[in-house]
């Protein structure tokens, strides 16, 4: 028996749950349907079927260039991320010492902070250093956001990971840095592809900051909301959006599929 | 955007290579060494890249083309690159940003702000074939100390859109975009112009030189009718989707969203208030220090045009400083009273202008949205 | 003895760890992360705070230190406004969100289902999808003649001349995609505090005669008031400071907090000053409520697997 629910219970819940899961659904079923529509406005009823926004933003050479630019500024700055966060994560999960509590605090702090506020923190900070800004004032402000991310990501599976392996190997005469790419790093592996993918997926959405810091060139959130702003391209814009948004749900899905099961093989 | 930097700081690939060793060999046959080199920084100076444009929605590659079509035919390596701009401001906030266009448009009001501003050099109308056909009263507003700074090209109003099926003003005035009757179908324009406008109705002789309790009065005056206000907009196309979804009866609105919503078979008025409207007139601006100032001039000849400025008539519903332009709708030129060359100016209009207190304005402004 | 071969002896091996363990590597490791930080993260809201008084400003050069603009700030009916405004805002979309999330969590962690991570990652996923998008799609949907209204028209459950206006640009569209796009991610701090509960707790409270509901009422809520707390902070800090939403969503009326920081800054007369001020007025507020909260709160259950 069920001490928590009783069984109409589960049935109230489950029929919620599935409610607000087509509710937060809709909307993007919604846009996949109008990328389709042969229309310039999305409204009912439908238009007939077309290809031709997908095919529009295909030729678009400012939206490739933004997508380009994004997948950059993300692929670096989530190469920093797990690498600051992997440091990170192993000296809060391994190593005892005082200032444990206020440190975490501080690496997790990102999280807490506004983004317009992180936004305009770096824009008046590059100005009074003399930075110009640029591609490579996003990625730093990119590593900043996502690598709490990466270090909520690493901590539980470096907790999992039984420390006494590492040691067995450094008794056996291996260095400490031997021992931990011998033992940990491939056990840890899962979790860090995992944190890769959750900065990379962050950066390539993340708009408030960039807008801030970024010099002349868009990422793609930049020209999505100037494409926002602007609307004589919307439809081509909604098939833009189906395509990233189902990418980045399978992307999702299919990491965290992916990290489970590689966890539980490796054990 | 590697295609916009200078050409002298261009890191030589290696086709850059190969032609200067072309051209190095060639040229010592021809002339000896010293020509050789001359000819060598001839080919690295000549201009190259994509125009850099900075520039309103709707005159660029989203629905403008036919206004620089000429320019791309002959300068087909060189298409114009365009980043929007919403307004001068905007466009100030970018170039600070460090964004360097070749050519960006503000409007007649901003000409001395940006002669002064170390912004921009001034043109040669020599270079510019079209130029002789422009009108003199526009260009002449184009001048600071005697250079000529902008060039004029498109001109319309500022003036009052609205639903003649949905609302019934009482007068002919500004005062309908703060009519109470019409509370959540209003939209008002985001630019400091709002408190001239609030100025113009206020009975303040001069809007655009008001002292600190002037403006408060202008400011008090568009806090209180905030809430009338469905939308503030910068973006004429969102204005456009919501004046033609319904969504707003009445805004502030330029002569192009009168044609594009009778496009739309709407039934609107584009109104001229009694206050008079405020008239705008376009000007092009050159960057300073651009390494495109021929290509750039071929683009402003373009625009300047005969067919360009009976398109933009036609097609925008707006003026254009070419003179020889007609549209072909008497309708139309009626409408724009292109056949006044003073059009833009007392006592038809008023011409938008310097302020030189714009930075109070603009504050002033900010705390009108925040409210 | 046996050294030669790469292996100590029990003893020699104690010796080892006892001599680094006490070990030097820990700074070397938290090195790099926490000066990134102090550089990137820190140094630049010291930077904020400099502006705020005037140490700093726009155009290089010595300027003097002065409080006038917090002073201004404080005594202004506007800004102060705005922000309770913001605060109402987001206190309303926070509260229902929350209400909304516990009955998920509590489904996924105390159903008994055997799908519950699937489940909790098929709630999840969109928000991991793109912001941006998601406001568009609702722009699509709310318009006059957008999916609602024209739906409406479509099926004659409206007439054509009386759409439901008023859906777009206004406070409700801000707070309708705001509770959209945070609802996915705030239900799962509470899933984890549910799933680390003792289920052994939950068998004494029936054990000593309680119904489901009273277990519910007098162990369970109580016992998952860290999350609830957590899921609280979550929504409501960053959708303290939005200006995205509101600035495609929200029309006159939907102006926020956040977008006048942004106006303050993006204009080409910009007052890095007022806009310095508004931003570290917001930065303490959310500091101080973290803090508050945070004794409610426990990282660990923050840590999701």
């Amino acid at each position: 028996m069920n001490v928590a629910l009783s069984r109409r219970g589960v049935w109230l819940l489950r029929s919620f749950f599935a409610v607000v899961v087509i509710f937060l659904y809709a909307p993007i079923a919604l846009l996949v349907v109008f990328s389709f529509n042969n229309s310039q406005l999305p409204s009912f009823p439908l238009s007939g079927f077309t290809l031709h926004w997908y095919h529009q933003f295909l030729v678009n050479a400012d939206l490739r260039s933004a997508l380009g630019t994004s997948a950059l500024v993300a692929a670096i700055s989530s190469v920093g991320a797990v690498l600051l966060g992997v440091l990170a994560s192993i000296a809060l999960v391994r190593r005892r010492f005082r200032l444990k509590s206020p440190v975490s605090a501080l690496l997790l702090s990102p999280l807490v902070i506004p983004y317009v506020v992180f936004g305009i923190s770096l824009l008046l900070f590059f100005h009074a250093a003399g930075i110009p800004r640029s591609v490579l004032t996003v990625v730093i402000g990119h590593i900043v956001i996502s690598l709490p991310y990466t270090i909520l990501v690493l901590m539980p599976r470096l907790q999992q990971i039984d420390v006494s392996l590492e040691e067995a190997a450094y008794d056996l005469g291996a260095s400490r840095l031997r021992a931990f790419r011998s033992v940990t790093l491939p056990l840890l592996l899962p979790a860090v592809v995992s944190a890769y993918l959750i900065a990379f997926t962050t950066s390539f959405d993340e708009y408030a900051v960039a807008s801030f810091v970024v010099g002349t060139r868009s990422t793609f959130p930049i020209f999505l909301y100037s494409a926002l702003r602007f609307p004589n391209q919307l439809p081509q814009v909604i098939a833009v959006a189906v395509v990233v948004i189902s990418v980045s749900l399978v992307v999702v899905i299919g990491a965290e599929v992916g990290r489970r099961v590689a966890e539980r093989r490796l054990g | 955007m590697a295609d916009g930097t200078d050409p002298l700081e261009r890191r030589l690939g290696r086709d850059d290579f190969l032609k200067l060793a072309a051209l190095a060999g060639g040229t010592t046959l021809l002339a000896g060494p010293a020509a050789a080199a001359r000819a060598a920084g001839a080919q690295l100076a000549a201009e190259s890249g994509r125009l850099q444009v900075l520039d309103w929605a709707g005159y660029g590659n989203d629905g403008g083309q036919a206004m620089f079509a000429a320019y791309v035919k002959k300068h087909p390596k060189n298409k114009p690159q365009f980043t929007y701009m919403t307004n001068e401001s905007d466009a100030l906030a970018k170039m600070h940003a460090g964004l360097k266009p070749d050519i960006f448009r503000p409007y007649v009001g901003w000409v001395k702000y940006f002669a002064q501003s170390g912004l921009v050099e001034p043109w040669n109308p020599k270079l510019i074939p079209s130029f002789k056909n422009l009108n003199p009263f526009m260009v002449k507003a184009g001048q600071y100390n005697g250079k000529q700074y902008g060039i004029p090209e498109d001109w319309g109003f500022d003036a009052v859109l609205y639903r003649s099926d949905k609302v019934h003003p009482k007068a002919k005035s500004w005062s309908l975009l703060f009519d109470e009757r019409y509370k959540g179908r209003i939209a008002w324009f985001d630019d400091l112009n709002m408190l001239v406008i609030a100025g113009l109705l206020l009975h303040i002789p001069k809007p655009w030189h008001m002292t600190d309790s002037q403006l408060d009065k202008a400011q008090r005056f568009l806090i209180s009718k905030k809430h009338l206000a469905r939308m503030i907009w910068s973006s004429e196309t969102d204005m456009d989707n919501a004046f033609a979804s319904g969504d707003i009866w009445i805004a502030y609105a330029w002569p192009n969203d009168w044609v594009q919503m009778r496009a739309k078979k709407l039934k609107v008025v584009y109104m001229r208030p009694k206050e008079l409207p405020v008239a705008w007139v376009g000007m092009l601006m050159l960057g300073k220090g651009t390494p495109r100032r021929k290509l750039a001039h071929a683009y402003a000849d373009a625009w300047s045009s005969t067919p360009s400025a009976k398109w933009l008539e036609n097609n925008y519903g707006y003026g254009h400083a070419n003179i020889k332009a007609r549209p072909s709708s008497s309708d139309l030129l009626r409408a724009l009273q292109l056949t006044n060359p003073k059009a833009v100016t007392e006592p038809n209009a008023h011409l938008d202008r310097d302020i030189p207190r714009r930075a109070v304005y603009a504050r002033k402004w900010e705390e009108v949205k925040a409210s | 003895m046996g050294r030669g071969q790469g292996v100590l002896t029990v003893s020699e091996a104690q010796a080892r760890r006892r001599r680094l363990r006490p070990d030097f590597t820990t700074p070397g490791l938290l090195g790099l992360p926490l000066a990134w930080l102090a550089v990137f993260f820190l140094v630049p809201i010291a930077i904020v705070g400099l502006y705020s008084v005037g140490r700093l400003t726009l155009d290089p050069g010595p300027h003097t230190v002065t409080l006038a603009a917090w002073r201004e700030f404080l005594h202004s009916p506007i800004y102060l406004k705005l922000f309770w405004k913001s605060v109402k805002m987001s206190l309303v979309v926070s509260v229902i969100v929350v209400a909304l999330a516990y009955p998920l969590a509590y489904y996924l962690a105390l159903s008994g289902t055997k799908r519950k991570y699937v489940l909790l990652l098929l709630l999840i996923a969109p928000f991991l999808t793109s912001y941006l998008l998601r406001v568009l799609a609702w722009k699509v949907i709310l318009g006059n003649q957008g999916v609602i209204n024209s739906f409406l028209f479509w099926t004659g459950l409206r007439s054509p001349d009386h759409p439901i206006s008023q859906l777009l640009y206004s406070r409700f569209a801000v707070m309708l995609v705001l509770g959209y796009i945070w609802l996915p991610f705030v239900a799962l701090p509470i899933f984890v505090t549910l799933e680390s509960l003792d289920r052994r707790l939950f068998e004494a409270a029936t054990d000593l005669g309680a119904t489901r509901w009273q277990t519910f009422r007098r162990v369970t809520l109580p016992l998952s008031l860290p999350g609830v707390f957590a899921a609280f902070l979550f929504v409501f800090i960053p959708t303290l400071g939005e200006f995205v939403t509101p600035s495609l969503v929200g029309g006159a009326s939907g102006y926020m907090y956040g977008n006048q920081i942004v106006d303050l800054f993006g204009t080409g007369f910009p007052d890095w000053q007022t806009g310095s001020v508004l931003a570290l007025f917001l930065l303490g507020v959310v500091a101080v409520l973290t803090i508050v909260f945070s004794r409610f709160l426990q990282t660990r259950e923050v840590t999701a697997g």
